[in-house]
């Protein structure tokens, strides 16, 4: 059973009695309720509330002028796409980290898990450093003749993509490993001696039995890549706002709290959403499994 | 372990002991407590030359610990509007059009020749609104170049345009109060008119702006990335960039130099106020006061590369002359700048 799995299990009934051992979540449980539940309610308040009183001016700001809807296309796109590749990237390295044993299986993990160590500050400002014109990249498209001329990925959105990608590929990578190494091999076997085909095999098989972790990682990936905040601040610049640099700029610059709060309830809208939808899947998944 | 257990240490010696270790252990935290502390919220960008030169000779003189939180203006304006009821930034160093938002909140206080001696000995042009505010330094804004790639320097901001320097080229954001030099000159481009006109004339300066767009590599928040890429040749110019900076890579050995370009540089004062309701007011009064003294002024001179506001000091060499800098209406400028910047956003975006 995966984490989604258990997370989306429905909830005790009436009359069943409490485990005991539910109380061990109590300390993280008020840690979250204080750093967490107590600054959402206020996030919410603010959205409607101003010295003023009630309004959703915030929200009409925001809505009704088209730089808006642009800035949260620009997050959409650049989270799409960064797990859209994450997860064609991702979902092999899960399948090889599962069925690698011994030195290799340690090698790969500590590969994956090592760069988490780094910061994102780090990481983001080497890939300003690796996509300049004269960068690691560009070099190696010179040098192998797939570009005549150095190539401008520095503040592309393609750049942005390409860092993002990298940050955020464990996210993807670790939940479709700990899903792929519970799939029992002996299944396959089974439809190969009902004279399953390699791929009839890995689309009705493998593909259905791998769901949880993919909808997993796919809900880590796109609920951090959408409300990532460095990364383009460094990679893009000040030419391209996400809903994250458009808080700080409501927050810090404008000083108009309203909006910043609004925004940032929309971005927790959006990112609720695909949590809720991936939960929803998951269920599907296991239910026609 | 049991002859331990069995040495004949009676309880009274081991209180002593205990009390003997406690004092021992703790009497450099309660001498570290008593030191005073005071919190100075400045510019990120004045962190370089605040924190080697400035700050240590103040903390050695009165004994003190000066925590210096280098950020944006409008950041430590927020810090203050938010910390209203308990503040705990003492000093705030912030350039004009934030001191005035400042003074309008309410967040600034007064200061006086009681309390700070030294501000009676200030150019008047330091000294704003009947002193709710005072500049220690005037650091302009220029074209800072890559001196390896373009060795002659900048002579018009008209090269910030040139179709060969396509991609070449990083501004600041307008959240940068040095970002409001490109508008201004972009608006004298345009218009033909003097800056002192031209300053007044935003669509003519968002015209020229949007021109500039194919020559952008970047538009910065974060001066040290674009003075990065300045030097490593990635851009070749860097247009509005602060002489507090730019002069300070060059004398650390990084190829950069800046220009001031016949169409003129800009002045960016550097301001410094008194939180209303500080902690460590006498401490507070102390800071300010050197930092606007003969001796801070003529250090901050040679290391800040600005032109001094005390009328005894003399600007380092190097200083380009009054008259080649111009100074904006920063009254206009904290009128519109929100506007400014919400437009910028739109017509400046990828």
């Amino acid at each position: 059973m995966s984490t989604l799995d258990v997370a989306v299990r429905a909830p005790a009934s009436r009359g069943e009695r409490l485990d005991p051992l539910a109380l061990l979540a109590l300390p993280a449980t008020a840690y979250l309720g204080i750093a967490f539940a107590v600054p959402l309610v206020l996030l919410l308040v603010t959205s409607v509330w101003t010295p003023a009183g009630l309004t959703i001016d915030g929200y009409v700001k925001f809505f009704s002028d088209s730089y808006g809807w642009r800035v949260m296309w620009n997050a959409l796109r650049a989270a799409l796409w960064t797990t859209a590749i994450c997860l064609v990237i991702g979902y092999p390295v899960g399948f090889a980290l599962a069925r690698s044993r011994g030195v290799v299986q340690v090698l790969l993990l500590v590969a994956l898990i090592l760069p988490l160590s780094v910061g994102v500050v780090v990481k983001a400002f080497a890939w300003t450093i690796l996509l300049r014109s004269n960068g690691v990249v560009n070099q190696m498209l010179l040098a192998t003749g797939i570009a005549s001329e150095p190539v401008r990925f520095i503040f592309t959105e393609a750049g942005l993509v390409v860092g993002a990608v990298n940050i955020f590929l464990s996210f993807m990578v670790l939940p479709i490993f700990s899903v792929v190494k519970l799939i029992d091999g002996r299944l396959l076997d089974a439809a190969a001696t009902l004279g399953a085909s390699p791929l009839h095999r890995f689309l009705r098989v493998t593909v259905p039995l791998s769901m949880p972790g993919v909808i997993a990682g796919i809900a880590f990936v796109f609920s951090m890549a959408i409300s990532m905040y460095v990364i383009p601040t460094l990679l893009m610049g000040d030419r391209y706002q996400t809903m994250s640099t458009l808080i700080a700029r409501s927050y810090l610059f404008m000083r108009d709290r309203s909006l910043g709060s609004a925004v940032a309830v929309v971005l927790l809208g959006i990112a609720v959403a695909v949590v809720v939808i991936s939960g929803w899947l998951a269920r599907r998944s296991r239910d026609v499994r | 372990m049991s002859q331990l257990i069995a040495s004949p240490v009676s309880r009274r010696r081991f209180l002593a002991a205990s009390a003997v270790a406690a004092a021992t252990l703790g009497a450099p935290g309660v001498v570290r407590a008593q030191k005073k502390e005071i919190v100075v919220g400045g510019a990120a960008s004045h962190k370089a030359f605040m924190e080697p030169n400035i700050l240590p000779l103040f903390e050695k003189k009165y004994d003190c610990k000066v925590v210096f939180e280098g950020t944006k203006s409008l950041v430590n304006l927020e810090k203050m509007v938010s910390n209203r009821d308990k503040p705990y930034l003492s000093v705030v160093m912030m350039d004009d059009p934030v001191m005035i938002l400042a003074v309008n909140e309410k967040v600034i206080d007064r200061i006086t020749p009681k309390d700070v001696p030294n501000v009676s000995k200030l150019r008047p042009a330091a000294v704003h609104m009947d002193a709710m505010w005072v500049n220690y330094q005037f650091p302009w804004a220029g074209v800072a170049f890559n001196a390896q790639k373009k060795a002659g320097g900048v002579a018009s901001w008209t090269e910030l345009w040139d179709p060969k320097n396509k991609g070449k080229v990083i501004v600041p954001s307008l959240q940068n109060t040095e970002g409001l030099t490109v508008l201004f000159l972009a608006a004298h481009l345009e218009t033909g008119k003097p800056l002192k006109e031209a300053q007044y004339q935003t669509d003519a300066a968002f015209k020229k702006l949007k021109a500039l767009k194919p020559n952008l590599l970047t538009i910065y928040t974060q001066m040290p990335q674009a003075f990065n890429l300045l030097e490593q040749g990635e851009a070749l110019m860097i247009g509005g960039a602060l002489s507090s900076y730019a002069l300070q890579r060059k004398t650390q050995g990084a190829p950069v130099d800046l220009s001031t370009p016949k169409e003129l540089g800009m002045t960016m004062p550097s301001g410094i106020a008194k939180v209303k309701g500080g902690p460590q007011p006498a401490l507070t009064h102390a800071f300010i006061n050197e930092m606007l003294g003969a001796e801070y002024q003529k250090l901050l001179s040679k290391v800040a590369f600005a032109i001094p506001t005390h009328v005894d000091v003399v600007a380092a060499p190097g200083t380009p002359d009054a008259s080649r800098v111009f100074t904006p209406d920063w009254a206009n400028v904290t009128k519109n700048r929100k506007a400014w910047v919400e437009r910028w956003d739109k017509e400046m975006a990828v």
